[in-house]
């Protein structure tokens, strides 16, 4: 009896050690930083560009070591009221050189996020370097009002933090905010502050305190385009013959504002002022090898696009079918050929392919979600991805297509808020036989070789029953 | 010495057999390749597109037996079309021709082929035409010989008049029907000739799947039963004829009733009925002649009346009764009118609005057939010259088929192969005549001296008749070329166009509407456009239409007509009972685009008025006193102000069209239009192409109470 009842003890013990075990390992994964009170801010321009659909802010921040001991990494922070906006966050150091980025926490601060900027060299007492940080906030811009006719230019209203936010002591900041127009209805005004051709600056704010917030609002005409992708599928399928086709199905939505009643033809080509926030074309860049380029989407080849082979890229000039007006969607296929040699290397059976992850569908570009296949020749194995960032791998699949016996592989990921700084190249390891090219030639000389086989035995045999009653002439 | 050993090791040793059989080869697979390419011109001038309107219903029900299969297939209610009404989709098609290409390919995905469906769907007429040329090859061999086979097969491998009906992207039944009605006249030649039941039965299969592909099997059904009475008649009647013919009526017709669309119309319609009689009469004829072979002649004479009178009796008083009771149907409008062209111009305003149900005009043969028009008598005249079971089917065919497709232009498409065997038959004919007399010396000495004296100059008049064929035969193939690049290869639905410096301008205004429609519209909107476009919006916009190419309900079609042809508010009531949130017009006012629904419109007013509830629209009100169709300030008013005007029209006053014209000038009717400066007041403009082809309008909804 005694034993029945020490069990579930027993097992309740276990129970909350395996818990406590796992606690012990999640945090240890998980990172967990302290905002080290050395570190001040000594002074931080910041630039914010609101210019276009999105948001970029780029801080130049001189960082101050007032402790004893150096330090070899800081910490940048992302206010709560932006934290779903960040689409990327980077920071080069005085060299211009990419200094590593890792997402971390703080006990105490959970609803802010935290990137932890590891330094090449350690800050020591006294020092002052300059390290520039770029966020990119997608989605940050509100077209208000929401619904506009086609005559009327597109408001938006921008609301951000007028002050760095940071988790240490700010010295002295200033903020620069550009428009590029004129027109603004109107805008937080904090002294001190000038506004002049398109740009609004404000400060210098001296002192301020570790996570300082004060509202920012800008309301301004905005009639850059307004394209939101909303999800881009990239298939990318290599072949060993020298060929790398990529293929993207893209869906884009205008998200700026609305329209609002009729679309009239005549005023649209009468006058070229009409409709300022509807998007007739735009550029997309392929590398510079790509060759064999289609634009169709279901109903059939788009027939209004121009191509033009720059030195370092192909700029595909692309008229989606009907201009896009506030909440238009499109949909349409875009697909390329490069030659292989450019971006498989090999060495004996080991192949290495280094491409985009997703690549420029127009200029300030905002996706919401990217899925890459990449379809690998038939009997490729020990499959290794190296990625630039983190990305949902998806489970492999098997492609099936000419001549395929047991399928190509398919390795896939996704990704989801994507700006033009994701536009960054994997690296895709691989094993290859090199036998194993032969087989898709000798599967179609295999079948000849049988057809005619069959035909000549056909032709040779007699598989009548009975004897036929007029024998062949001689 | 070397000389003459070197051409012997060179060439293969091939027995005068073997060459034969490889010329025969190597000519009917050219035929067969050329025939699948000369289809290819849209597809390397535009793109691999389904073309025009019905091709777009076809390709729709095949991607959706490719996704869904074949169960729920043939258990589609549709009600993206016909709005509020819907439409049974398993229940009144033909489903041939997309189980033809669902089921090439799935067997393609099987082999990992990974063709797409609309290519499948865009390269299976061209791919069936090659499949036509070597069954019209099999078929005219077993009517004369292999080598009227040969040029027969050639002929039709580029024939316009079925090319029309053929070319890649015209996935229409017609593309595989056509194959399927050679295929069992194959079947039932060779079950005639040789009067087994192994023939018969394939003959049965075939004429199950043309049933399956084509409403037209009617005319083989009854060509059949026609041959079978034509050989009665001629005394030709014989155990083979009976064998075949009644397998294949049992066997046939079981299988023809398995297709839903066709249910128990073999034993039911009238036009099945000759099928159904001949068949009798086939019993009939085959006892008569049982029982002459064991009476005496005097009591078989008694016999024979007697049955024939009280047989003739009941059979004539079932026929009066089984047609006054309904259970025989009557006889369809399209049925009539092939008897009599004028039928339906005088009844029914939709099946004469379809420009292919219109008779055929003379030039349209020549343009057709070309030289297989002359050629055609001279065929029939040996065909008769040496008359057998085969050439006299051959001969009815032929025959029927003229007076066919002189009723309607569509039906030029049975006449075009009958006319390439026949022609096939001709030219074999005459050329095996002259070119024997070309080289006189192969030919045995006796019988060559005799000609000889006969004729002067007998080689070169063989030459030169000889030449003069070549000659015809070589134009017939540039007027093919021609006709089918420049008549029957515009997929209809991307327009093209060259410019003043020679450019090509593409129109792709169709497809521009289409996609708007599809992206920006709620996924249940429903759109009202002429039926003509229904097929179109469906298949490429995915949205409800009210009525589309299927014209089967006449009094819904007419509504929309109604609304059309009506004034604003009158047609805002129909457009609210119909719950219709989109209206679709094409215009081609603005780049001369003849074929828009104002020059549609006078049908849309009559298949309006031809109603009850239409009564109230007249054509004549839409005519200017003298009688003329006007759009310009002298036009009716009540054209003037109706909806499919203003749709047309609305803000069209303001645009410029042509240098030292005013503007709102209309280059399809070239005329200064009469009512510029109106506003809609029901509708407001949705969409506007880039040429203005295609305007949609919406449909506001009714006005808030107190404003």
């Amino acid at each position: 009896m005694s034993k029945i009842k020490m069990l579930p003890a027993m097992a309740k013990l276990r129970i909350s050690f395996v818990f406590l075990l796992y606690i012990l390992i999640k945090c240890e994964s998980a990172n967990v930083d302290s905002i080290s009170s050395d570190i001040r801010l000594k002074n931080v321009d910041r630039l914010v560009d609101i210019s276009s659909q999105l948001v970029k802010i780029t801080s130049k921040i001189t960082l101050e070591n007032t402790g004893a001991s150096p330090v070899k990494n800081f910490l940048i922070a992302i206010e709560e009221s932006a934290k779903n906006n960040v689409a990327f966050v980077g920071a080069k150091d005085s060299n211009n050189k990419d200094l590593k980025l890792v997402e971390t926490t703080v006990k105490g601060y959970e609803y802010v996020r935290f990137w932890r900027v590891e330094l090449k060299d350690a800050i020591n007492s006294g020092a002052t370097p300059l390290v520039t940080v770029e966020t990119v906030f997608t989605k940050a811009l509100l077209p208000y009002p929401t619904a506009i006719t086609q005559q009327e230019d597109q408001l938006v209203k921008y609301i951000g933090n007028l002050y760095t936010y940071s988790p240490y002591y700010i010295t002295s900041m200033k903020t620069s905010v550009v428009l590029n127009t004129k027109s603004v209805e109107t805008f937080t005004k904090v002294k001190p502050f000038t506004q002049q051709d398109g740009m609004i600056q404000y400060g210098p704010y001296p002192n301020l305190k570790p996570f300082s917030e004060k509202e920012l609002l800008i309301h301004y005409k905005n009639n850059a385009p307004f394209l939101t992708v909303t999800r881009v599928e990239r298939l990318i399928e290599v072949s060993h013959w020298g060929n790398i086709a990529v293929e993207e199905v893209i869906e884009i939505e205008h998200t700026g504002a609305k329209l609002k009643g009729p679309f009239s033809r005549y005023d649209y080509q009468q006058d070229h002022h009409s409709g300022p926030a509807s998007v007739r074309s735009y550029k997309t860049l392929l590398p510079a090898a790509a060759s064999d380029v289609y634009y169709r989407d279901t109903n059939g080849n788009i027939s209004t696009s121009n191509m033009k082979v720059k030195k370092d890229s192909v700029e595909l000039d692309l008229r989606p079918r009907y201009p896009l007006f506030g909440g238009w969607r499109t949909h349409y296929t875009l697909g390329y050929n490069v030659p292989s040699y450019e971006y498989l290397y090999q060495s004996g059976s080991d192949y290495l392919l280094k491409m985009r992850i997703v690549d420029h569908i127009f200029d300030d570009m905002q996706v919401d979600e990217v899925v890459t296949k990449i379809i690998l020749p038939e009997g490729s194995t020990s499959v290794k991805v190296n990625l630039p960032y983190p990305v949902t791998r998806l489970p492999d699949s098997l492609h099936f297509t000419y001549l395929d016996t047991k399928g190509r592989p398919v390795i896939s990921f996704s990704k989801k808020n994507i700006v033009e700084n994701h536009i960054q190249d994997f690296q895709l390891r691989y094993t290859f036989p090199r036998l194993l090219m032969l087989q898709e030639p000798l599967l179609v000389v295999g079948f000849l070789f049988a057809l005619f086989l069959c035909v000549i035995v056909y032709v040779r045999l007699d598989f009548s029953i009975h004897k036929s009653e007029h024998p062949h002439k001689e | 010495m070397t000389v003459e050993v070197q051409p012997k090791t060179k060439l293969p040793q091939l027995s005068s057999d073997k060459q034969l059989t490889f010329i025969k080869l190597a000519v009917l697979s050219m035929a067969a390749i050329l025939s699948f390419g000369t289809r290819l011109f849209s597809v390397l001038r535009f793109e691999s597109v389904i073309h025009e309107f019905d091709p777009y219903f076809n390709y729709r029900t095949t991607r959706y037996l490719t996704e869904q299969g074949f169960y729920n297939f043939h258990n589609w209610f549709d009600d993206r079309a016909w709005y509020p009404l819907g439409r049974i989709i398993g229940g009144t098609i033909y489903p041939g021709l997309m189980v033809t290409s669902a089921t090439l390919y799935n067997i393609m995905q099987f082999l990992n082929i990974t063709i797409d469906i609309r290519n499948v769907c865009v390269f299976l007429a061209p791919f069936f035409s090659s499949l036509t040329t070597i069954v019209t090859y099999l078929l005219t061999k077993e009517l004369k010989d292999e080598g009227a086979g040969l040029v027969a097969a050639a002929m039709i491998a580029i024939v316009p008049g079925y090319i029309s009906r053929s070319v890649a992207g015209s996935y229409d039944n017609e593309g595989i029907a056509i194959f399927c009605m050679l295929l069992t006249y194959y079947f039932w030649i060779k079950a005639v000739n040789t009067g087994t039941i192994l023939w018969a039965t394939m003959t049965a299969l075939a004429y199950f799947y043309m049933v399956s592909s084509w409403g037209g099997y009617v005319f083989l059904i009854n060509l059949i039963p026609l041959h079978v009475l034509a050989l009665m008649l001629l005394g030709r009647f014989s155990a083979r004829v009976y064998v075949a013919y009644s397998t294949l009526y049992c066997v046939g017709t079981i299988l023809s009733m398995q297709i839903s669309f066709v249910g128990f119309q073999p034993v039911q319609s009238s036009e099945h009925m000759l099928a159904l009689g001949t068949f009798g009469l086939c019993q009939l004829y085959a006892f008569t002649q049982y029982l002459r072979e064991h009476l005496s002649p005097a009591n078989f004479e008694l016999l024979f009346k007697a049955l024939l009178t009280t047989l003739l009796a009941t059979l004539g008083t079932a026929l009066v009764a089984l047609t006054l009771t309904g259970k025989i149907s009557p006889w369809t409008g399209r049925f009539y009118s092939l008897l009599d062209p004028s039928y339906a111009k005088n009844h029914i305003p939709i099946i004469a609005s379809v420009s292919e149900h219109q008779p055929t005009s003379w030039s349209s043969f020549y343009f057709d057939l070309q030289v297989l028009v002359f050629l055609f008598p001279a065929g029939l005249y040996f065909c008769f010259s040496k008359l057998t079971d085969a050439n006299i089917f051959i001969i009815l065919y032929g025959v029927l088929s003229i007076y066919f497709a002189g009723v309607m232009v569509r039906l030029m498409l049975v006449l075009a192969p009958v006319m390439c065997i026949v022609s096939g038959v001709a030219a074999s004919s005459l050329l095996s005549l002259h070119v024997k007399d070309i080289e006189p010396k192969v030919e045995k000495h006796e019988k060559k001296k005799k000609h000889e004296n006969n004729l002067v100059f007998r080689s070169e008049v063989g030459a030169l008749f000889v030449c003069v064929l070549g000659c015809l035969l070589i134009s017939y193939v540039f007027h093919c070329t021609w006709v089918t690049s420049e008549a029957y290869s515009s997929p209809s639905i991307v327009l093209s166009a060259r410019a003043h410096d020679g450019a090509r301008i593409i129109f792709d205004d169709f497809r521009e509407a289409y996609t708007w429609l599809k992206m920006n519209t709620p996924e249940d909107s429903k759109v009202m456009s002429w039926w003509d476009y229904g097929y179109q919006i469906t298949a490429m916009a995915n949205r409800t239409v009210i009525v589309d190419n299927n014209t089967w309900n006449n009094t819904h079609i007419s509504r929309v007509g109604q609304a059309m042809a009506s004034t604003e508010d009158k047609a805002y009531e129909i457009m609210r009972e119909l719950d219709v949130d989109y209206v679709l017009v094409i215009f081609g006012g603005l780049v001369g685009y003849s074929s828009d629904d104002i020059n549609k419109f006078l049908w849309m007013v009559r298949i309006g008025g031809s109603t009850d509830r239409g009564a109230h629209i007249r054509e004549a009100d839409y005519y200017t006193p003298s009688g003329e169709f006007r759009v310009d300030a002298d036009g009716s008013q009540t054209l003037l102000n109706c909806l499919m005007y203003k749709m047309s029209y609305y803000k069209f006053g303001l645009v410029y069209t042509e240098g030292g014209r005013p503007p709102g000038f209309d280059r399809v009717r070239g005329a200064e239009i009469g009512n510029k400066d109106f506003n809609l007041d029901v509708l407001e403009e949705a969409y506007t192409t880039e040429h203005w082809l295609v305007r949609i309008y919406k449909v506001k909804p009714l006005p808030n109470r107190g404003v």
